[in-house]
């Protein structure tokens, strides 16, 4: 009985809204930016926020990377030398030490990368050589596609296998199944065993693991890279070359519980600062990002918030000041209704149900002009955005809310008129 | 017990010095079924005291007793319920809402009274046939004659049941012909034994009546009429 009357009495408001289209479709505009600007910083929002999620999660949320980092040049040589050396990084007694003296942690990774020119065939390649134990490979997800991944028994023989990337094989232009297939890398013989699933890592995964994109990667068991090429490098450029050495390039930590990331993160760096005399590692924290996306996030946020209560605002205000308007058109119709036995209630209900409709068609208008807008923004910026259903519902109790709030004193003023003036009116 | 007790009825417009009082001491006692006019010069009180009569105003002072109750002093949606159930208006300007069909505009009333749309629908249905206009339902007020809108108005009036029907002019917008009609269906619903009362202007109208009262600036006397 009540759902009937408070369906007659929208249906009543709809039909009156229609007689003006215009000016309703105008009044409606403010809704439509207002709940238009809502959903799309939703959407960027929670794309945000996923992607950053799957992030974290390819690098682990209980992960803690550290990486050597050369230092900037110190003693330049002088002229007439054309090679030296130069030491820095990890070494295997932070990796001991971290081991060993930091509680919470569970284990660790070593990490021995070497940049070798490889030779497929008669095909020349730029690589990236990574010695990395077998968990390595299930740590970042490195799936294999065809062949099998190096396990225990590879590390422990330290084979010479190798897995290779998708990317490479493009590359190499090749048709043939290049499992089994022989790469030579330095000077020495390596069998493919495995073709790992993906191409590369994305861009960040990349830039965290400290992997170079430009050349391509090829995963070696540990063991058998420190057996084959050892702690150094050899880098020759325009004549001069240089060694570096450096024990462990990367360390990939992993802590017992996601909460102790933080706290073990600083009490690693305490430890590294207190052991190295001069800055040559990073650490790497795959939360962080969280944090620093959502500082990034914090501002678009704030400027769609601003954007949205404005245009609520001057939306509801809009509206507030059609139904004023309405109200003096409609002054004996408001009459007529009171000596038919309306009492003010039921003149607030009615016009409330118009200003409500007004703000909810414009707040559904809204929804898809946001949805668009998403659209339109991830096309130029090429973020990511996450739409999902129930924005029609906050959309409805955004706009609502709004009609209802600046209804009010318009439908109040309207319910307070005194029927006999209403009545003479014309 | 008479349907309308008024007793010493005032009403002043504005306050303190500028205070003008328009209905002075008025009282009057309306039986169930009566049709009574009340004549009087403009100006002199017939409107302010129908708007009283019909609960859209409230006496300054004197008490107002409507089938036995006082309703002089009760609050705003108590009078709207009165209006809505117990008095039918009919205006001199119809007061029709242009923006409702016939149909709707008659159904009015029972809206505000409750009553389920199918219900509401039967009985302006019969109301409308009874004034007949069932051939005019789905027009709008302005595609209807003066005298179709009042008979529009009076079915309005009548939807609720009401104990009593108040009427202000009815024929004064109208001319002779369609006047006469809607005089004629007033006659009719007196005869079925409705309550009514009727301001006119026109001494005509007022002398076919059984009881005439006569407003003079804001008083109130009654007229004795040989056939009383
Ligand atoms: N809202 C008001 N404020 C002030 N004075 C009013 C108001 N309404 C009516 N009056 C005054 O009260 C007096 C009676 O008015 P009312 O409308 O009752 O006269 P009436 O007898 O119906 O006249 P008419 O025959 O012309 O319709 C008039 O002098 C009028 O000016
Ligand atoms: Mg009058």
């Amino acid at each position: 009985m009540w759902f009937a009357r408070m369906w007659e009495v929208l249906v009543l408001g709809l039909k009156n809204l229609l007689r003006n289209k215009l000016r309703s479709f105008l009044t409606m505009l403010g809704m439509i930016f207002g709940v238009g600007s809502v959903i799309a910083m939703l959407s960027v929002g929670a794309g945000a926020r996923h992607e950053i999620l799957t992030r974290i999660q390819e690098l682990g949320v209980r992960n803690i990377i550290l990486n050597s980092v050369k230092p900037p040049e110190e003693v330049k040589p002088d002229s007439s030398e054309q090679t030296w050396r130069v030491s820095f990084g990890l070494t295997f007694e932070d990796a001991e030490a971290i081991d060993a003296t930091v509680p919470a942690v569970d284990r660790i990774l070593r990490v021995n990368r070497i940049k070798k020119r490889a030779w497929y065939g008669s095909k020349r390649l730029e690589t990236s050589v990574l010695g990395v134990e077998p968990e390595y490979l299930r740590m970042f997800n490195l799936e294999v596609g065809a062949g099998r991944p190096f396990n225990e028994t590879d590390a422990r023989d330290r084979a010479k296998v190798c897995l290779v990337r998708r990317g490479l094989i493009r590359q190499l232009e090749t048709i043939e199944d290049p499992v089994g297939m022989w790469l030579l890398i330095g000077d020495f013989s390596f069998q493919i065993i495995g073709v790992l699933a993906d191409e590369q890592f994305r861009s960040h995964t990349r830039k965290a693991l400290a992997i170079d994109g430009r050349a391509q990667e090829v995963y070696i068991p540990y063991s058998t890279s420190m057996r084959t090429f050892g702690t150094i490098t050899h880098i020759e450029r325009s004549g001069s070359s240089e060694y570096s050495q450096t024990d462990l390039d990367q360390i990939v930590v992993t802590t017992k519980e996601s909460d102790d990331v933080f706290p073990t993160a600083r009490v690693l760096d305490a430890l590294l600062t207190h052991h190295h005399d001069r800055r040559d590692f990073e650490i790497v924290v795959p939360m962080e990002l969280m944090r620093q996306r959502e500082n990034t996030q914090k501002v678009f946020s704030i400027v769609m918030i601003l954007i949205a209560s404005i245009s609520l605002l001057v939306g509801g205000i809009g509206i507030a000041n059609i139904m004023l308007a309405t109200i003096t058109e409609r002054t004996k119709e408001i009459g007529i209704r009171r000596a038919c036995g309306a009492r003010r209630r039921d003149i607030v209900v009615q016009f409330l149900t118009e200003t409500t409709a007004i703000a909810a068609i414009g707040g559904l208008f809204g929804c898809l002009f946001g949805i668009a807008g998403t659209l339109g923004i991830v096309e130029f910026t090429q973020w990511k955005a996450l739409i999902a259903p129930h924005y029609v519902g906050i959309s409805l109790v955004i706009s609502c809310t709004v009609g209802i709030l600046f209804g009010i004193f318009p439908a109040r003023r309207a319910a307070l008129m005194d029927p006999i003036t209403a009545l003479r009116r014309e | 017990m008479p349907i309308v007790h008024l007793e010493g009825i005032e009403k002043d417009y504005g306050t303190g010095d500028g205070a003008l009082t328009v209905l002075k001491d008025v009282s009057l006692d309306i039986e169930e079924g009566e049709f009574i006019a009340i004549v009087g010069a403009s100006g002199s009180g017939k409107t302010t005291l129908m708007n009283i009569l019909g609960c859209l105003d409230r006496p300054t002072r004197g008490r107002y007793e409507l089938s036995g109750t006082d309703v002089s002093k009760l609050g705003d949606d108590r009078l709207s319920r009165i209006r809505g159930k117990s008095i039918g208006f009919v205006f001199q300007s119809f007061n029709l809402i242009a923006q409702l069909s016939v149909l709707e505009n008659v159904e009015l009333p029972l809206f505000y009274d409750r009553v389920t749309k199918a219900e509401r629908r039967r009985r302006c249905l019969a109301l409308l046939d009874a004034v007949g206009l069932s051939h005019r339902l789905k027009h709008y007020p302005t595609q209807l004659s003066g005298g179709e809108c009042q008979r529009v108005a009076i079915a309005r009036a009548l939807a609720v049941e009401p104990a009593m029907l108040l009427t202000d002019e009815p024929t004064g917008n109208l001319d002779s012909k369609n006047g006469e009609e809607v005089l004629k269906l007033f006659h009719d619903l007196h005869r079925e034994g409705r309550t009514i009362v009727m301001v006119t202007h026109n001494p005509e109208i007022a002398g076919g009546l059984p009881r005439v009262v006569e407003m003079h600036d804001g008083r109130l006397s009654e007229r004795v009429t040989e056939s009383a």
